[in-house]
């Protein structure tokens, strides 16, 4: 069984390499996780779904956070935005009857990072 | 029994000490990874809820990969010009000819001049040969370091004088010398060259403030300068910012660090 080279065995290979092989594992991950689909869901304070309340989604920069897309709860309460690009956004919901949820901040490990709210985005008059 | 003693105390001593000295880096790390302020009081010893996402704010909220970039190019260009450069350099003062003391004297008194001292003809002169927002230019005054030319000079020196005559005689040329039987035997002087020609470039700030006129040529140092002008306050992103910007040189340092001792050292007990 012949040995590795010994050159191949240096630090100035190993450890440039294990992190080569670490950026690489990481932007696998990130390109087959990356498509832009934020879920949750909208409750009211006794915890009952919410139908047809609007969802904001704001993507955060440097200091404001923009309106970017918006979307409506389905019977079940669930609502799923698409294409989202960011690695930061805020969540809000506002029920057909005026009550509004706080701004939720959900923030991502990578730009467009499919994720779930935690917790579901809870309307109150 | 006294004897056995005393190493147990150095060794606390060592650690107590190294403890106080990482301190302000794992305060730095603890800061970067939680959304504690820096000067909260009563200040707290762990993290509390750690995350990784000041990390990510830093990637995404300015143009981080692209400094990350300018710098490693930079570096390397600086880390391969001292290697070579001063190896070819130290080499010849190494040899005997006229008025090698003047040089060795002219040398050495260069090394008491300031950088900021010579900025304007450097300056001048990156601009001449049309250097100026460009990589080359923004490496060119740390291409050759003096400091690192004597290091290699008294690692050249310790070479015995039998060998280099005995390659010359074999036919090899002056540069198959230097490369093939000088820096072989040199490994902890390329170690110290790397690891200050890669930190000093890498921390370089003055220069490539000067040098560059877009934002897409600047370097970490100069985006750190800019994220604070953005960033004004003591919380995690900037200390995650300052954390990335440290990490490699760490990261060098610690590969290099036995060679680099014994690269400083070489020559050091020479009478």
């Amino acid at each position: 069984m012949s040995r590795a080279p010994r050159w191949l065995l240096s630090r100035w290979v190993v450890v440039p390499g294990t992190l080569l092989l670490l950026v690489l594992g990481w932007n696998i991950h990130v390109a087959a996780n990356a498509t832009g689909v934020v879920r949750g869901r909208v409750v009211d304070s006794a915890g009952q779904p919410v139908a047809g309340a609007t969802v904001l989604l704001f993507e955060r920069s440097f200091v404001v956070n923009t309106e970017k897309q918006r979307t409506t709860s389905d019977p079940r309460g669930r609502f799923r935005f698409e294409g989202n690009a960011s690695h930061a956004v805020q969540l809000q919901a506002e029920a057909p009857d005026g009550a509004r949820s706080d701004r939720v901040t959900l923030r991502l490990l990578f730009r467009a990072q499919d994720a779930d709210l935690p917790s579901p985005l809870v309307v109150e008059p | 029994m006294m004897r056995r003693r005393i190493p147990w105390v150095r060794h606390a001593v060592l650690l107590v000490v190294s403890a106080i000295m990482l301190l302000p880096f794992y305060w730095v790390l603890k800061t970067a990874i939680t959304n504690e302020n820096i000067y909260t009081y009563p200040p707290r010893l762990l993290p509390l809820d750690p995350h990784p996402y000041n990390f990510v704010d830093v990637w995404y909220l300015i143009p981080f990969p692209r400094y990350l970039l300018n710098s490693i190019i930079v570096s390397v260009l600086a880390v391969v010009g001292n290697v070579v450069l001063n190896a070819m350099a130290a080499y010849a003062l190494t040899q005997n000819f006229r008025a090698k003391k003047l040089v060795v004297l002219l040398l050495l008194s260069c090394m008491l001049i300031p950088f900021q001292a010579t900025i304007i003809p450097a300056y001048l002169i990156t601009a001449r040969i049309g250097l100026l927002n460009s990589y080359l230019g923004l490496a060119l005054p740390l291409l050759s370091t003096i400091i690192c030319i004597f290091i290699y000079k008294s690692a050249f020196e310790a070479v015995p004088r039998s060998l280099v005559e005995a390659a010359r005689m074999d036919g090899l040329s002056e540069w198959r010398i230097i490369a093939h039987v000088l820096l072989p035997l040199s490994r902890p002087a390329i170690a110290t060259n790397v690891i200050l020609a890669f930190i000093w470039s890498w921390n370089s700030f003055m220069w490539p403030l000067i040098v560059t006129r877009d934002a897409d040529m600047q370097t970490l140092p100069l985006g750190l300068a800019r994220f604070l002008s953005y960033m004004e306050d003591t919380t995690g992103a900037l200390y995650a910012f300052v954390c990335l910007v440290l990490a490699p040189g760490i990261l060098v340092f610690l590969m290099a660090q036995s060679a680099f001792i014994r690269g400083l050292t070489q020559g050091a007990t020479k009478g």
